[in-house]
């Protein structure tokens, strides 16, 4: 009598105890009376018993994470957030700071387009509060602006709304300095420029230094261990 | 501190306490590794990728038993390891000495306790189990490492093997009658211990 597979399965859970009590009293009734049932089990125990008894290794190493392999990163320092902020915002500013000076040129003329034939063209040197000693020199003025009504008499004219600066606004050596005056004075001056990049700089190397420290410690306290 | 505790613990992100499981559970899923690839090199990788991957994952263990979780862990890194194995073969099977030859019995794994011939028996049985092992297809080597030499009952192996239990039944059977057969064939090779054992059951 051949041994099935279903037999083989059978003996499998009796060894492991897996069978119902039933099956169980039923299988032990077979392998009384059937030798070549009993062998098969015989063998299967035995195998079962090989198995178990193979040597446990032990581990090469400790397979213990570290922060690093883990992904953990070092808590943030307390004074770290502030710093970003500092930073974030005096870059704004430093940035914006060029942004205005850049824009003030060009958004001057538009400003002045308005008022300028008020002031520059007559409207300056009959001011009310102008002396009357001026009125030749504004006649003078009024003379050389109809001639050549350049933009830049106008924007040196709404820059300096005053009858005595017109005249010398409209004077060419005046024209020559008052553009290069204008550059250097922007509504930022260039020593808040310098401080705002200044506390820029400082606040992100605080910050950086501050966690970089901190992820110093953090791994340090690991290796130690 | 107990298991539960450490698994909490560990959950919340501490990472002292998911090391003191790792220390109490490596020796196991290095063998069970071992067991499965073969090769102390790769079962020490898949061992390690195991317990990273379980620590990535460790929100995910919802109770039930931790050593069958991480079998699962360490099964499904084995698999991995055995893909890699395919796409680039190697050819070294021992581990080397600092001469370059190959070492049978490492240092490391020597039992001190054993004496020469002991030794000797366990490292011509370990052999023989080891290539039967070999021989089953992976399915059938993954449940016999899990149930007869790490010991889960049947219900941890069908939760680490992700199969219903009556397969796991019949894995086991299949893959406990063709080691037997394939036990048969090293006959001589088993210790007299083993035999005498045999004869008398």
């Amino acid at each position: 009598m051949t041994t099935s597979f279903h037999d083989v399965e059978l003996l499998s859970a009796y060894l492991d105890g897996q069978l119902n009590p039933s099956d169980s009293a039923r299988l032990e009734s077979r392998l009384i009376s059937d030798p070549q049932l009993r062998a098969v089990m015989d063998d299967l125990r035995a195998a079962r018993r090989l198995l178990r008894r193979l040597p446990a290794r032990r581990a090469p190493r400790n397979f213990t994470l570290t922060p690093r392999m883990a992904g953990l990163k070092a808590p943030e320092p307390r004074t770290y957030p502030l710093f970003r902020m500092a930073t974030v915002l005096a870059t704004f500013l430093f940035l914006a700071s060029f942004a205005v000076n850049g824009l003030a040129p060009l958004a001057a003329p538009r400003l002045a387009a308005a008022p300028a034939p008020a002031l520059g063209y007559g409207g300056g040197g009959g001011g009310p509060e102008a002396p009357q000693e001026s009125a030749p020199a504004a006649t003078e003025a009024q003379t050389f602006a109809a001639a050549a009504p350049t933009p830049t008499p106008a924007y040196d004219l709404a820059l300096a709304p005053t009858a005595e600066s017109n005249a010398k606004g409209l004077s060419p050596s005046a024209d020559n300095a008052g553009p290069a005056e204008s550059r250097n004075e922007g509504p930022v001056s260039f020593a808040w420029q310098i401080v705002l990049g200044g506390i820029a700089i400082l606040c992100g190397l605080a910050a950086w230094l501050s966690r970089s420290n901190n992820e110093r410690r953090f791994r340090g306290r690991w290796d130690r261990k | 501190m107990d298991e539960f505790a450490l698994i909490q613990s560990a959950q919340r992100g501490d990472l002292d306490s998911f090391n003191s499981l790792v220390l109490a559970y490596q020796d196991i899923l290095f063998n069970t590794a071992l067991r499965i690839l073969s090769d102390h090199e790769q079962a020490a990788d898949a061992t390690q990728e195991a317990f990273l991957s379980a620590f990535r994952s460790l929100n995910t263990y919802r109770g039930g038993s931790f050593k069958a979780w991480l079998m699962r862990t360490v099964t499904n890194a084995s698999y991995d390891e055995l893909r890699r194995q395919k796409r680039r073969p190697t050819t070294r099977l021992e581990p080397e000495t600092s001469d370059g030859e190959e070492m049978e019995d490492p240092r490391w794994l020597a039992d001190p306790s054993m004496t020469p011939e002991q030794r000797v028996e366990a490292g011509e049985l370990e052999h023989a189990i080891q290539h039967c092992l070999d021989n089953l297809p992976l399915e059938f080597r993954t449940v016999v490492v899990l149930a007869d030499i790490q010991g889960l009952d049947y219900v941890e192996v069908a939760s680490t093997a992700r199969v219903p239990l009556g397969t796991i039944k019949s894995r086991l059977a299949r893959a406990r009658l063709r080691l037997r057969e394939c036990l048969q064939g090293f006959w001589e090779l088993l210790p007299a211990s083993f035999r005498l054992e045999k004869e008398d059951a």
